[in-house]
């Protein structure tokens, strides 16, 4: 395999719990569900957990933080790097099968002041029945999609051809949520640049190269161009993910550009197939189809 | 024409004099960040239109990005770093941040703060869409506005 994704977790001398991963937080809240996991997995506090500076000089290779992974793939082996850590202090006769809190604290500490640094190593494999031939690049790349529904609903300005959107329902099924804030932040998110996605965001080509790559005249939107952007969550755990866990990134890209396109065609009867869908290209959608059936 | 020399001028930021040396048209932006070392205002487009460089000069919100020093020379200033409190105590804005999830890769987040605070200011008690004008100058990729509207109308609401 061409990346085995690796996580190492230690016991600190003080007795805490650092996770040694790649995954890199860039406000999405990766650090956070680390040390979710490793506090739910170990029966430790939140506070007692560790994340380090993800600088491969020091971490193992965990793979990118890209392709909507990082909870599902990467937070798995976090939970089973935690156990095996477990494992180990319980085998060295520190821990009880059950210990958790202070016991599991004492159990670090104890251990690293008898036998030196304690590192747990979890390297990633394939859950049982997903094939994939890296070689040929073909099989199931991730064992278990998100899904997801979305509804838009649209006004559209008959004049200008301007399209407001009224109101936005976004209903996902990512396993079990980690962390409610920090999901429907990113379905929030994603739904927001969806919408430049489909109503705003045009790359204007001249000469092989974007011709409009300054805010002034690439526009996105802002605070006056969302609807209530309205999150659901419907939850079935994922067994092979952390705590039933799958991912989320990338999935409010791909579905909020179609369902605001079908609500406009669903208004105007225009037969949209592009996107941006921006007032000079609806009125010429609209033109066309008229000019067909004139 | 020649190059203008560098100027002597004083701005009082955060409530503190200081005396700057810099060409009148040097942007305030990079005076706060590279002369006075106070990062927290962002650089996001260096065009004026995504308001990560929010300051407020005599208490009016401005893009410190297109404001020539010159300009704030006599002024006082007020950045992020000037909105907690002496004693470090965070306001009603930015605590109602923390407490609702308004921020994720914070980079739109000190403008924002300085925006709302500014927006509070003049309306104490705004209506939602008091709000998205209010802030309507600061570009968010990240959170979809949505939190960011209730952490101001919580903030408000205190």
């Amino acid at each position: 395999m061409h990346l085995a994704s690796v996580v190492d977790v230690e016991a600190t001398p003080e007795g805490h719990v650092r996770v040694l991963a790649a995954s890199t937080e860039i406000g999405q809240g990766t650090n956070t569900i680390f040390a979710q996991i490793i506090a739910d997995t170990l029966g430790i506090e939140y506070d007692q957990v560790e994340i380090a500076q993800p600088d491969t000089a020091n971490v193992p290779n965990s793979g990118p933080t890209v392709a909507s992974r990082t909870a599902m793939v990467v937070g798995k082996l976090v939970e089973t790097a935690a156990l095996t850590l477990k494992q180990t202090l319980i085998d060295a006769g520190v821990l009880d099968a059950g210990g958790t809190g202070d016991a599991f604290t004492r159990a670090c500490r104890t251990y690293v002041a008898t036998h030196g640094p304690l590192r747990a190593r979890s390297t990633y494999s394939p859950p049982p029945g997903v094939q994939w031939d890296d070689e040929a690049y073909r099989g199931d790349a991730y064992g278990a999609y998100a899904w997801a529904v979305y509804v838009a609903a649209v006004s559209v300005d008959t004049a200008t051809w301007e399209t407001r959107i009224d109101d936005f329902v976004a209903l996902q099924e990512i396993g079990r949520v980690l962390h409610p804030v920090l999901a429907a932040g990113q379905i929030e998110g994603g739904v927001a640049q969806a919408i430049g996605y489909a109503l705003l965001e045009e790359v204007v080509w001249r000469d092989g190269r974007m011709a409009n790559g300054q805010m002034t005249n690439y526009i996105m939107p802002t605070s006056m161009d969302l609807p209530p952007i309205r999150v659901f969550f419907e939850e079935r755990p994922y067994v092979h993910g952390p705590f039933g866990a799958k991912g989320i990134g990338e999935l409010p890209m791909d579905g909020v550009a179609p369902a605001i396109a079908n609500a406009i065609a669903h208004a105007t009867g225009a037969p949209v197939s592009k996107i941006p869908i921006t007032p000079e290209s609806l009125m010429d959608t609209i033109a066309s189809a008229e000019d067909a059936h004139g | 024409m020649a190059e203008p020399a560098p100027r002597a001028m004083r701005l009082v930021v955060n409530g503190r004099a200081v005396n700057v040396d810099a060409h009148p048209m040097a942007r305030l932006l990079d005076v706060l960040r590279v002369d006075l070392g106070l990062t927290g205002t962002k650089e996001g487009c260096g065009e004026g239109e995504c308001g990560a460089c929010s300051v407020l000069i005599n208490g009016e919100l401005v893009n410190s990005c297109l404001t020539p020093v010159l300009q704030a020379d006599g002024a006082a200033i007020t950045t992020i770093e000037g909105v907690a409190g002496a004693d470090a105590t965070l306001s009603a804005v930015q605590q109602a941040f923390i407490d609702h999830g308004g921020a994720q890769c914070g980079i739109c987040t000190p403008g924002m703060i300085i925006a709302a605070t500014s927006l509070l200011a003049r309306h104490p008690h705004p209506t939602e869409a008091e709000v998205r004008n209010g802030l309507s100058g600061n570009l968010c990729r990240c959170t979809g506005y949505m939190r960011i509207f209730e952490a101001v109308m919580k903030a408000a609401a205190r």
